[in-house]
């Protein structure tokens, strides 16, 4: 696991912290440093801080992207601003946390992500995610054994939801993957949609069991 | 002498035809030959008008009389057809005269006027080419003052919602109450400008007028002395007007501009500015919390009084990070354009919050009452958000274990009104309007910033909050006005949509 930020203190924090839930820790204070690191010794997670000195966190995003690197990355910033979530979401980031957190919390972030790429990498078939099933190989959704019919749309949006279970997914993301790369309109389209997925499955929008709106942000399936 | 060169013309012209019909009719006899003198009429009267045609048909009547008509030499008239042709000459004269007049005032005229547009046009040009508006209006006013009878030309401008001199004498003070009085009203004093046409209104006994326009963003004072402008110069001036009204929009739009620039800038210092505090402020909490919850893991082997002690610490550090979220919070809803609304479903932004604080309220029972039908509310779903997270937060605080915190929204008119009550403890009624007051709190290590940051949210929203007794306690609600009257509201409802074929919204089909 790498550890991107330029405060010293956070740094051996977080170095001792994860070394205690057993990870194998590196710590790294600038930008420059971080890519050589990841270009070394491919870590599973990135920690990366989006407030570094000279080459900033976006720009380390971007070009670990840019690689063929298919590190984890989990983005920490003490902004909690809309506008910078979505941006390192948008840039492939598998999930962000605001500072200051604590410990057991960042844990649970990189078990989850760390769970997914498993699943990714392992290609199955079905997605699980509490009463909620997506048979991908039969295009099927159930909810506690029960069939949920969808429409073609509303299944692609459900089933990249799917395949990023646990992960943020920005309106901007589901826009594109769902109705296309040049696709016109906005967050209000995804709005719809997931209105309508949520009554089918019947998810309470005030109190989700299943899809979780991250204000500002996009959706995110509960994994 | 030039003034007499037309009469002299008539003299000769009348004596050398006489002379030369004295000769002709010595030989042979013609009739009708006083008809020889209508062409030096007619020429007289085209060229130089009716006075000196008139005046060479009556010497030419003279003339012929004496010298052609029998008894030569006498004036007197024998024949009544002679007298009628004498009449007709006449009258050719007077209507010849006549009409060249008009078509050579005419002329004159359209002369003038295409001088006078062409250095209209030769000064609109200059003065839009300008790159200063204030020096373009200098030139528009020096034109004006070569307007007979305007003795003096003011401008003034608009900057914000005050007039300010741009070029021209400072005007007295009385004219500039006239002025401005002018501009509230949008009434022009002592002069009326209808269309192209500008009138100049004179009450009698004064030497000199003040007259006072008021343009789309400026005003013009003019004083005229109490001669009679011709035509010609209240043409000129109405074009000087709309001339300097477009320079003055142009200035003021500039202006407009400038300040609206300077405006984006001070706005993005004071965030760049609080963005860079909130990061001083919350990167040592961020690795004191990192530093002591990494000791809370069983690998570190803590006593148990050490782990109480860590945890105890964190908990404060976690206390110190609130404050601190608080007050910047705060800080950035004070320094403005913090508010971006957007219409939202009011109950998804409810299920975001929610989710977020589940851990921190699973020790009470919640009852969310968002019904889904809820029309799309213009909203910042951060700022909604974290007004939110505040009234949870602070029921929390006042609601005894295992008891009911109820979130509740309904459509009331022209609002959304979305409130939060919890079981606990009411507030003493004096203190009902304090709550949401800065700085104000009822427990100790508050802030006093939460409820006083819902009440900043509500209000940038254009909404209000209030807070009164239930019977159970207390609640609070933030009252959230909805899109004005015929502003399309994109969010569908969540209801009752068929499975259908689906249906086109925002450019896409959705099906």
């Amino acid at each position: 696991m790498l550890v991107v930020d330029d405060d010293a203190e956070m740094r051996r924090a977080l170095r001792a912290g994860l070394t205690y839930h057993d990870y194998d820790v590196q710590a790294v204070g600038t930008g420059e440093e971080a890519l050589r690191q990841a270009a070394a010794w491919r870590p599973d997670v990135v920690l990366l801080d989006l407030g570094l000195p000279g080459l900033d966190g976006f720009d380390v995003l971007r070009r670990l992207r840019e690689g063929d690197d298919r590190s984890a990355v989990i983005v920490v910033s003490v902004m909690p601003g809309e506008q910078d979530k979505v941006r390192a979401l948008d840039l492939g980031a598998d999930d962000y946390v605001v500072k200051p957190f604590g410990v057991d919390e960042l844990v649970a972030r990189i078990r989850a992500v760390l769970r997914r790429q498993a699943a990714v990498a392992q290609g199955e078939p079905v997605l699980r995610c509490g009463a909620l099933d997506i048979d991908l190989a039969r295009r099927r959704v159930t909810v506690e054994g029960r069939a949920v019919r969808l429409t073609p749309t509303e299944y692609e949006l459900l089933r990249h939801l799917a395949l990023n279970a646990g992960r943020p997914v920005t309106h901007g993301t589901l826009l594109r993957r769902v109705w296309g790369e040049y696709a016109l309109g906005d967050s209000y389209n995804t709005r719809y949609v997931v209105a309508q997925i949520r009554r089918k499955l019947g998810d309470d929008p005030a109190n989700p069991r299943f899809i979780v709106t991250e204000p500002g942000v996009g959706y995110r399936l509960q994994a | 002498m030039r003034r007499l060169l037309p009469y002299g013309l008539a003299v000769g012209g009348v004596l050398a035809i006489t002379a030369a019909l004295v000769l002709v009719s010595s030989r042979v006899a013609v009739a009708n030959l006083g008809l020889a003198y209508l062409l030096l009429v007619l020429w007289l009267g085209a060229r130089y008008g009716k006075w000196p045609a008139v005046f060479a048909s009556v010497l030419a009547i003279l003339c012929y009389d004496v010298a052609l008509v029998p008894p030569v030499g006498s004036l007197t008239v024998a024949d009544a057809g002679q007298l009628g042709s004498l009449l007709a000459l006449l009258a050719a004269a007077l209507v010849t005269g006549q009409l060249a007049g008009a078509a050579r005032r005419a002329q004159g005229e359209a002369q003038a006027m295409a001088a006078e547009s062409r250095s209209l046009y030769e000064l609109a040009t200059t003065a839009l080419r300008l790159p200063e508006v204030a020096a373009a209006l200098e030139l528009v006013r020096q034109r004006m003052l070569d307007v007979p009878s305007v003795r003096e030309v003011a401008l003034l401008g608009l900057e914000g919602d005050r007039l300010v001199r741009v070029t021209g004498p400072e005007p007295p003070e009385e004219a500039r109450r006239e002025a401005d009085l002018a501009w509230r009203r949008r009434q022009p004093i002592g002069l009326m400008l209808d269309g192209e046409r500008l009138r100049l209104l004179r009450p009698t006994g004064r030497q000199l007028n003040r007259c006072v326009l008021p343009m789309a963003s400026g005003v013009l004072l003019l004083t005229v002395t109490d001669e009679e402008v011709p035509a010609s110069g209240l043409r000129l001036l109405a074009a000087l007007l709309s001339l300097a009204g477009l320079l003055l929009d142009r200035r003021r739009a500039g202006h407009e501009a400038e300040r609206a620039a300077s405006l984006a800038a001070s706005d993005q210092l004071k965030a760049a500015i609080l963005s860079s505090i909130s990061h001083e402020l919350k990167s040592p909490i961020a690795s004191l919390r990192a530093g002591l919850t990494a000791l809370l893991a069983p690998a570190a082997q803590l006593t148990r009084d050490q782990r109480e002690l860590v945890e105890g610490l964190d908990r404060n550090a976690s206390h110190l990070d609130h404050l601190v979220g608080d007050l910047l919070d705060m800080a950035r809803l004070e320094a403005g354009g913090a508010v971006h609304p957007r219409p939202e479903a009011l109950d998804d932004v409810v299920g975001g919050v929610l989710h977020r604080l589940r851990p921190e309220l699973a020790a009470f029972a919640l009852e969310v009452r968002v019904p889904v039908d809820l029309p799309p509310v213009p909203l910042d779903e951060q700022q909604l958000g974290r007004a939110l997270t505040n009234l949870l937060e602070n029921a929390r605080e006042w609601t005894p274990p295992g008891r009911t915190i109820t979130i509740g929204a309904r459509a009331v008119d022209g609002a959304v009104e979305l409130s939060v009550a919890n079981d606990g403890p009411p507030i003493t009624p004096g203190d009902l309007d304090r709550v949401f007051d800065k700085f104000w709190t009822r427990r100790k290590g508050g802030s006093g910033l939460g409820l006083a940051i819902c009440k900043r949210v509500a209000e940038a929203h254009g909404g209000t909050v209030r807070a009164e007794n239930l019977r159970r306690g207390p609640r609070f609600t933030l009252v959230l006005p909805l899109s004005p009257v015929g502003a399309p509201s994109r969010v569908p409802q969540a209801t009752g949509e068929p499975d259908g074929d689906g249906r086109v919204l925002g450019g896409i089909r959705l099906c």
